[in-house]
Order: structure tokens, then sequence, then C-alpha cells
């Protein structure tokens, strides 16, 4: 009959035994259940025991495994999700994709495009294209219009601006000392028709132009007068020197 | 009495490979995980060719089935490729990897209905009938049969112990358990498989070569 003790070594010790067996107990775990197992007949069986067990476990392989298959497979796994963690790793760092990025992207993306849809597109294109000429045509065109577009439509008379600034009696003294009646106007924009003074009806057409261009110099020489009407001779606008732009109308 | 069989610098019974886990071999493959962790193929080649034969054998004969084997020491390593840069050395690199291997092979086998499947063989082992002592390799083939009714934690504690001849303390760090938690399901384990193979024990009883009666 074991004493407390010793069963409760015993049961230690043979917790022991397959690591004892296996050669895989510390130098003093070791010596301490040699000396157990050589006074323990049940130990010693069960000693024999795990021999048998390492032993049988011990046995080589009927098959042998070759690594390298597995091995490839394994790398190929491990190559393809480096890949994915890359291409993860480039779109977390460019969330918003750059010019450089989207034209990347783009050339990985294929050219070719149905037919009809070229088509399509290139009518598009055509159609929004002519539609902007128009727009940019139109929008080159001024919004106004100024004095020197004024074309004749009256014969014998001169169209002029005087300085808006003139009083009546200030532009009845210009009228006269230069010569001139006022036979139009003034309209909206302060345009007169003016001819020479004295005029008698039935006056040759030749000496009637003369006295228009002589008139027309006079005025061009006020510096009250602002703007004439180039005759039929002279297609550019006369500007009164000293004076600004031409009135809007 | 005999005298245990081997030395701590031996290798274990299983593998054959004498002084796999010596102090120049532990060096030696801390130095193939450091090369690993700079991303070095061969080195990671080496290491899985060390390591494919032990661990190929340790989970067929789990599973029976070598190409879930395969499949967990893929996992292992493709673990091991990954998070090589995090071993420090505070255990063996052997430790380290069957460490992996197990919480792998673990997961393995409770993800699917394959644990099911292993644990229900269809076929119950019968006791041998014969009285005559088994030889070491028919011996090995029951025991294999007899692994697959034990718990898949027992089973693992004796692989860890009889296959691959990890000391108590090492396959404790390798379940992750205490080493107490180790010596209790191999106390369990070796009672079923006396109890599957009495052969395995001569003519006595159980009880009696325990001497606990």
């Amino acid at each position: 009959m074991m004493t407390l003790d010793e069963r409760q070594e015993h049961q230690e010790i043979w917790l022991l035994l397959p690591w004892l067996a296996s050669g895989r107990l510390s130098p003093t775990e070791r010596e301490r259940a040699e000396q157990h197992v050589h006074r323990c007949l049940p130990c010693q069986n069960e000693f024999s025991l795990q021999q048998r067990m390492c032993s049988a476990f011990a046995e080589p392989d009927r098959v042998v495994y070759a690594p390298g298959p597995s091995f490839r497979k394994l790398m190929e796994r491990i190559d393809s999700e480096a890949q994915t963690d890359r291409r993860g790793a480039r779109a977390a760092v460019q969330p918003h994709l750059s010019p450089r990025g989207i034209a990347a992207r783009l050339s990985h993306v294929s050219l070719w495009r149905p037919p009809g849809a070229a088509w399509a597109a290139s009518f598009l294109a055509l159609f929004a294209l002519t539609g902007l000429l128009a727009t940019a045509y139109r929008w080159s065109e001024p919004l106004y219009r100024t004095h020197t577009e004024v074309t004749a439509e009256t014969p014998n008379v001169l169209h002029i601006a005087l300085d808006r600034r003139l009083t009546i009696a200030e532009v009845e003294d210009l009228l006269r000392t230069q010569g001139a009646r006022v036979v139009e106007g003034p309209g909206s924009t302060g345009i007169f028709g003016v001819s020479p003074s004295g005029l008698a009806p039935g006056t040759p057409a030749a000496s009637v132009k003369q006295r228009l261009r002589d008139l027309a110099r006079r005025l061009h020489a006020d510096p009250r007068v602002v703007w004439v009407q180039p005759l039929a001779q002279d297609d550019t606008p006369t500007l009164s020197p000293g004076a600004g732009a031409p009135p809007e109308r | 009495m005999r005298g245990p069989s081997h030395t701590e610098t031996q290798g274990p019974p299983g593998t054959g490979e004498s002084g796999y886990r010596s102090v120049a071999s532990a060096a030696r493959e801390a130095a193939l995980i450091a090369r690993i962790a700079q991303g070095d193929r061969r080195a990671f080649e080496e290491l899985y060719n060390l390591y494919h034969r032990r661990l190929a054998r340790f989970l067929t004969r789990l599973t029976r089935r070598y190409d879930i084997a395969e499949e967990v020491i893929n996992d292992t390593f493709w673990i091991i490729w990954r998070k090589a840069g995090d071993f420090r050395g505070d255990s063996q690199p052997s430790t380290w990897i069957l460490g992996i291997a197990y919480r792998k092979a673990r997961n393995a086998f409770r993800s699917s209905a394959r644990l099911a499947a292993m644990e229900n063989p269809e076929d119950p082992l019968q006791p041998p009938t014969s009285e005559e002592p088994m030889r070491a390799e028919e011996l090995r083939d029951w025991l294999v049969r007899a692994l697959a009714q034990l718990p898949v934690e027992q089973r693992l504690a004796v692989e860890l112990c009889y296959e691959l001849g990890y000391s108590c303390e090492e396959i404790g760090a390798i379940m992750g358990c205490p080493v107490n938690t180790v010596k209790t399901r191999l106390f369990h384990a070796r009672a079923k498989l006396q109890k599957i193979l009495p052969v395995l024990g001569g003519t006595a009883a159980p009880e009696e070569r325990r001497g606990l009666k």
C-alpha cells in the first residue's frame, strides 16, 4: 500500500512518462522520474509502453512528400496577393486621381469602340463646334452702334454732332458763323442735318457738292463740332480735333 | 529498466533528423526567418523544405488527407512569409512555426465538416483479436486509426509529443495552454488509447498498470 506522498509522486511521474520515453525531460525531472520508475512496477510497464508508442510513431513513412509542387503553389498565391495588395495601396494613396494617374489609367483602356458610337460622337462634336463658332462670331460683334455707321440718306445734307454742352445761342452762333442751316434733327442722339446757308433751289449739283465740302471743312475745323459725316469722296469718318469719341446713340 | 532513448539535443522520435532542434539548428532557423523578413525567397524555400516533411507527416496523420495537410502547411507558411518580421526570438523557431501550424490545423478542422467525418469514422475500430505483440508497423497503423477517435486537442497533444518529440513546456507554448493542461490531455489520450488497444499494455489491466488500485 502506497503512502500519500508515494501516491502523489507516482501520479506526477506517471504524467511525465511520455516525455521520459521521448527524452524530452529536463535533467532534474529525468533523474527523479528514473529513480521512481526503477522501484515502481506499474511505471516500468507504462514506460515500456510509452517507448513502444515512440517507436511506432518513429516508423518511417510509406509515402514521401515532395515539397516542390506545394511550394510553387504557395509562391503563386503570395505573388498574386502581393499584386492585389499593391493595387489596393495605390488606390488608397491616390483617392483623387491626378491627370497623370488618369492618363495612366486610360492607357489601360482599350481604344476600340463600336463604329456607330464613333459616328455619333463625331456628329455631336461637329454640332457643338458649329454652335461654338456661331456664338463666338456673335460675341465678337459690338453691342453698340456709332455715328460713323450713319449713312447719308438725304441728298445735299451734311450730318454733324455738336458738343452737348453748347447752349442754343452758341449753336445758333456756330451755324451762323460757319454758314450752315439746320435742315434735319436733332434726333434722339443729337445728330443734326445741315446744309450750306443760302443754297438756292436749282443750284447745279457740282456747285452744291463743292459748297458741302467747304462747309464740312469749316465744321471739321470748329472745335465745337464733335463729328462731321464724311462725304462721298471721303469714306473715313471725320472727327473734330480735340473732341473725344463720338457720342453713343 | 531502460532509460530514455533521446537526449535534449537529439532529434524527436518521428523525424529521423538528429539534432534538428539543437542550438545550432535553432540559430540557423532564426537566421532564415530574419532573411525571410527581408523578402528572401531562397531562405523561405529552405525553411519550407526543412519543415514540409515533418508537418506533412504530422498533419496527414491527423487528418488522414494530404490535401488538407498541404492546405494547412501552405496557410502556415503564408503567415510565416508575412509575419517573419514579428519573430523576435522569444521562443524557439520550431515552437513558433508549430504554433502557427497548430492554430491553422485546429481552425481547418473546426471550420468544416471534415472534423465530424474524422471524429466519427464509418468503420469503428475493432480491437485486435490476436494476443501476439504487434509489430511496430502494425502498431503505427492501429495508432493512426485509434487517434482518429480522440478529440482534436488530445490528438494534437499526442502527435506533438510522440511524433514531433516536443517537451511538455513546448507543447504548452504551441497549443497556448498551461503545462498541466498538456499533461492532462495526454493522460486522457493515453487512457483512451489503452482502452482501444489493450494489446499496447500487454496483459495487465490499465488500473493495475497505473498502480491506482
